[in-house]
């Protein structure tokens, strides 16, 4: 009796109640150690989001380059974190607002994955999305929160835009836009690449069940297509407007960065372990399953190519895909989240994988599972630990404090050594540099025509970083650059004799502060790229209007859809030959 | 097989054929992050095992670059390290080599000859070496034969040293450098004229401290038109010795890129000192000075670091002048070698052919960098 409830328990689906609570479980414990301080992009966000709690209206930010505007990049999560940073403040404000990209990212890849199969399915990939090798590496290693942020918004948009598409639903229609429109208020490239990768397949599912059940013809759904695709296009064009202008205005010319995402991971094995294992883990050994399910199902096959491309592209430059399909763009884009994308594409079938090995094999095959997905994830927090972004880890307070002090802030500063300390430390203190670490909102040439990174790593970039830094401390009076921040002794001798000098030292003489006499105190010199006023206003209204919006409508129940049956041409699993959809 | 089958078969052949295709002929960027563009290369000939070498000494993969020589017998991988990169902290030491050029000298079927030119990208800017290798067959692989440099080793010695040293007393630990609130000490430029070169407009000159103290100093220039409005201001930036003892010139060389001289109407010139400590500490000789004629025009010499202190940085800064005394040209050189103390290191400035022939005489003036020690 026992052994047969057991087994029961084994055919059911997980409660997504269940998956939230192992989502908390796992990831919550994790964000309040501030695990994400010590990726890459972490402290970038949260230096956004200082500007935003505040300057609200006012996304010309005087801390980075002289001067930049915020409207470059897309608010919605920086503004959250603003917002909450008043009750938690900005590292735990951070923290929370991950914690809710990545429930939600449970829920997303459910509801998405009910558009592909069964419910039971849907829910091992949602649980499996918990223990996602890509999703712990973006959070904890790379820190990209508007990527992990946009990626749920979307998933869940997903299955909206197949009602509308499929059923005419007006209430999905409205709520598919609004969710959309905040997707791309979170991040411009997950709604841009989004679209090729996870609409395309979702409207081509659309068309391919149009005839079953409440059938409805070709003409309908390329109409209701082409009308959703207008709206969201115009919803987008007008809460980001300020972003397009600032695009159009000064277009991303600058000379490409090197990046390993790009590099070959066979020939590279160190950044293939990086941007390929770790981020996969387990789900490399499911390959093989992924495509031979996906090809084998026809009604998985757009979701099968969705993945297969952005598999390719995300493999970097191992293929030569992403230098095909991206041109340009594949020179100034990083390719993880290309991974990230496809991992999210192939947890429908994953999840179906689970689905039927648990079916067939139950606590073994459980068991088995449990500790591949712990071991994924694991892998991929604890990267950040033995692979780690800042070999040396400090505290830049007590520079902080330097130059808060005294009228230091009178003058610009940069930093040369830290990393990206530099984020934390342009949180922390009032001054501003002619450095920063968000590369397509700046507009210095000394920074854009040499094809390097942030300058407190230009040594890093060769040649080209050292003419970059060069070039900067050459016109060091211009930009009232009086103070050069030194935690690298290699930079020394060009400091030397180019006419700085030491004048302090700082965190037990490991930092050093030189000075250049005779320089005046800073102007503003990027004056003509200050956005107008309306535009700090649209830019602080619409972008976290737009997720006001999408959550009320969210709160507006929907009506109970009848479901449509879909036959795979050969059962597998009883549970996913009948995967009931139309998740809302 | 079914259509899914053979889609399957399809995806799983197209994949492999991608990525083998992606390795074989990696994309630039790709190629970029390999080092050079090829899954590996086989040391087949000898320019292929002189590349081979230069991408493990880019990669700073010593002793893969050391056990890959013909003659490693004959030295340690710490020599060979010691002999690309210095046995004291130098310019060369903490940097990467940026890129190399080969030109093949000399082939049979044992063994060739190959000049090297390896260029560094110094954090003062790129400096070039340049070896003449020899390579040799070695069954169905090349070796390269390393000329190995024995680097000097300083032998203990006591040398008394007695120089000058000015000291400042700051006001407390609020008072930023350079915010003294005494008179500047005195300088003033000896010596200035724009003229145009290739890159742009350049000013020349001269700057003399007049005072009886130590001054550190800086030079800008702001070219102006014909109307007095502003062109472009640009500053002496490292073309210029800071630190000026008393009495002491220097030369200075600002560079304005993209600016015509015939758009000039006048320069302001606007020179800046204060005072500072310093030292005549390390004091640096010059020896065995020679100009050579054009073609390939170049001041040679040597530098002698009198003191008892390794000199880790130097600075050689050169004034050319006419039959009329006038400054035709500046150079520089920073020698990527730390002077150790009574140990002569050459240096060599290029001076462009079309002056070389101008030049009847020249000053030159070393500064110096310690690494946590002294300046001068």
């Amino acid at each position: 009796m026992q052994n047969s409830e057991s087994n029961t328990w084994m055919q059911r689906s997980i409660p997504i109640s269940l998956v939230l609570m192992t989502a908390l479980a796992v990831h919550l414990p994790l964000l309040l150690l501030m695990l994400p301080l010590k990726s890459y992009d972490t402290n970038l966000h949260i230096f956004f989001a200082s500007h935003y709690a505040h300057h609200w209206f006012d996304p010309w930010n005087t801390k980075w380059y002289a001067g930049f505007t915020q409207t470059t990049y897309p608010p919605l999560p920086q503004q959250w974190v603003a917002l909450i940073s008043p009750l938690l403040g900005l590292d735990l404000g951070y923290m929370a607002i991950q914690l809710i990209a990545i429930l939600l990212l449970a829920v997303g890849v459910y509801r998405f994955s009910l558009l592909w199969v069964s419910p039971r399915a849907a829910s091992f990939a949602a649980l499996a999305s918990v223990f996602l090798g890509s999703e712990s590496f973006l959070v904890y290693s790379a820190g990209q929160l508007p990527t992990t942020f946009a990626a749920p918004i979307y998933l869940n948009a997903l299955p909206f835009l197949f009602e509308w598409v499929r059923f005419r639903s007006w209430s999905s229609f409205f709520k598919a836009i609004a969710l959309f429109t905040a997707a791309a208020a979170a991040h411009h490239f997950t709604l841009l690449f989004g679209s090729f990768f996870f609409a395309i397949p979702v409207l081509a599912l659309a068309f391919r069940d149009r005839a079953d059940g409440q059938s409805v013809t070709m003409r309908a759904c390329a109409m209701r297509t082409i009308l959703i695709v207008a709206v969201v296009s115009v919803a987008i064009a007008v809460v980001l407007l300020p972003f397009w202008i600032a695009l159009f205005r000064y277009p991303v010319t600058q000379t490409p960065i090197p990046h390993p995402s790009r590099a070959n991971y066979i020939l590279n094995p160190e950044w293939g372990l990086n941007y390929f294992v770790i981020p996969y883990g387990a789900m490399i050994l499911a390959l093989p399953y992924i495509i031979v399910r996906g090809s084998t199902f026809a009604r998985l096959r757009p979701l099968l190519f969705g993945f297969w491309i952005a598999f390719l592209i995300g493999l970097g430059g191992t293929t030569p895909v992403g230098h095909w399909l991206l041109g340009r763009a594949f020179d100034v884009l990083t390719m993880e989240r290309f991974s990230y994308w496809a991992t999210l594409l192939a947890l429908p079938i994953v999840g179906m994988m689970a689905s039927e090995l648990v079916g067939r094999f139950r606590a073994t095959a459980a068991f088995a599972l449990s500790i591949l997905a712990a071991g994924t994830c694991a892998a991929a927090v604890g990267w950040v630990t033995w692979h780690p972004n800042d070999a040396q880890d400090f505290k830049v307070n007590e520079v902080a404090a330097w130059l808060n002090r005294d009228g230091h802030d009178s003058y610009r500063y940069v930093t040369l050594g830290f990393g990206n300390k530099l984020s934390r430390l342009s949180t922390l203190t009032d001054a501003g540099s002619v450095d920063g670490e968000w590369n397509s909102g700046r507009r210095l040439p000394e920074l854009t025509h040499y094809g390097v990174g942030a300058l407190t790593s230009s040594k890093y970039f060769g040649e080209a970083g050292l003419d970059s830094l060069r070039a900067m401390l050459r016109h060091a009076d211009y930009y009232g650059l009086k103070w050069v921040i030194v935690r690298d002794h290699y930079y020394d001798p060009l400091l030397w004799f180019a006419g700085w000098r030491p004048v302090d030292s700082l965190d037990d003489k490991t930092i050093t502060i030189w000075s250049k006499d005779g320089v005046p105190p800073a102007t503003a010199v990027n004056s003509s790229q200050i956005p107008p006023r309306w535009q700090g206003l649209m830019w602080g209204t619409l972008p976290f209007g737009s997720s006001v919006i999408a959550i009320f409508l969210l709160l507006i129940p929907a009506r109970k859809r009848h479901r449509v049956r879909h036959e795979y041409p050969f059962p597998v699993n009883e549970e996913d030959l009948a995967p009931g959809r139309l998740a809302s | 097989m079914n259509k899914g089958g053979l889609l399957a078969v399809f995806i799983f052949a197209v994949t492999i054929l991608l990525v083998v295709a992606g390795t074989r002929w990696p994309v630039p960027s790709a190629a970029a992050y390999a080092g050079g563009g090829q899954v590996s290369r086989t040391a087949s000939s000898p320019e292929a095992a002189v590349s081979n070498l230069c991408d493990r000494i880019r990669a700073h993969a010593w002793d893969d670059a050391y056990n890959s020589l013909a003659n490693k017998a004959r030295f340690s991988a710490l020599d060979f390290q010691h002999d690309l990169n210095g046995t004291y902290p130098g310019l060369l030491t903490y940097t990467n080599l940026d890129s190399f050029e080969m030109q093949p000298l000399h082939a049979s079927a044992s063994d060739a000859e190959i000049r090297l030119r390896l260029k560094w990208a110094t954090v003062v800017g790129p400096s070039v070496t340049t070896r003449q290798l020899r390579v040799v067959r070695n069954g169905d692989r090349w070796q390269v034969e390393w000329p190995i440099t024995s680097q000097p080793t300083l032998a203990p010695e006591v040398i008394p040293v007695n120089y000058l040293r000015w000291d400042v007393i700051d006001r407390g630990a609020g008072d930023d450098w350079g915010m003294q609130n005494v008179d500047a000490p005195h300088v003033r430029i000896v010596d200035m004229h724009p003229v145009q070169r290739a890159e742009g407009t350049v000013i020349l000159g001269e700057l003399l401290n007049d005072d009886i103290y130590p001054a550190y100093v800086a030079v800008t220039a702001t070219l102006l038109r014909k109307d007095q409005t502003p062109i472009a201001t640009e500053g002496s930036f490292d073309k210029i010795s800071h630190v000026l003892l008393p009495k002491q010139v220097t030369p200075f060389l600002i560079l304005f890129p993209d600016v015509t001289l015939a758009d000039v109407g006048s320069v302001r010139m606007t020179p800046f000192s204060s005072l500072i400590a310093a030292s005549a500490d390390p004091v640096i000789e010059i020896q065995s000075q020679h100009m050579s004629p054009a073609p390939d025009a170049s001041l040679s010499g040597q530098l002698v670091n009198q003191s008892g202190q390794v000199a880790n940085v130097a600075h050689v800064l050169a004034a050319f002048y006419d039959s009329t005394g006038q400054v035709v040209w500046i150079a520089d050189q920073y020698v990527d070698r730390a002077l150790l103390p009574q140990t002569p290191t050459p240096f060599d400035i290029h001076i462009p052919e079309d002056l070389a022939r101008k030049i009847a005489s020249e000053r030159t003036v070393v500064a110096s960098y310690s690494f946590g020690g002294t300046e001068s």
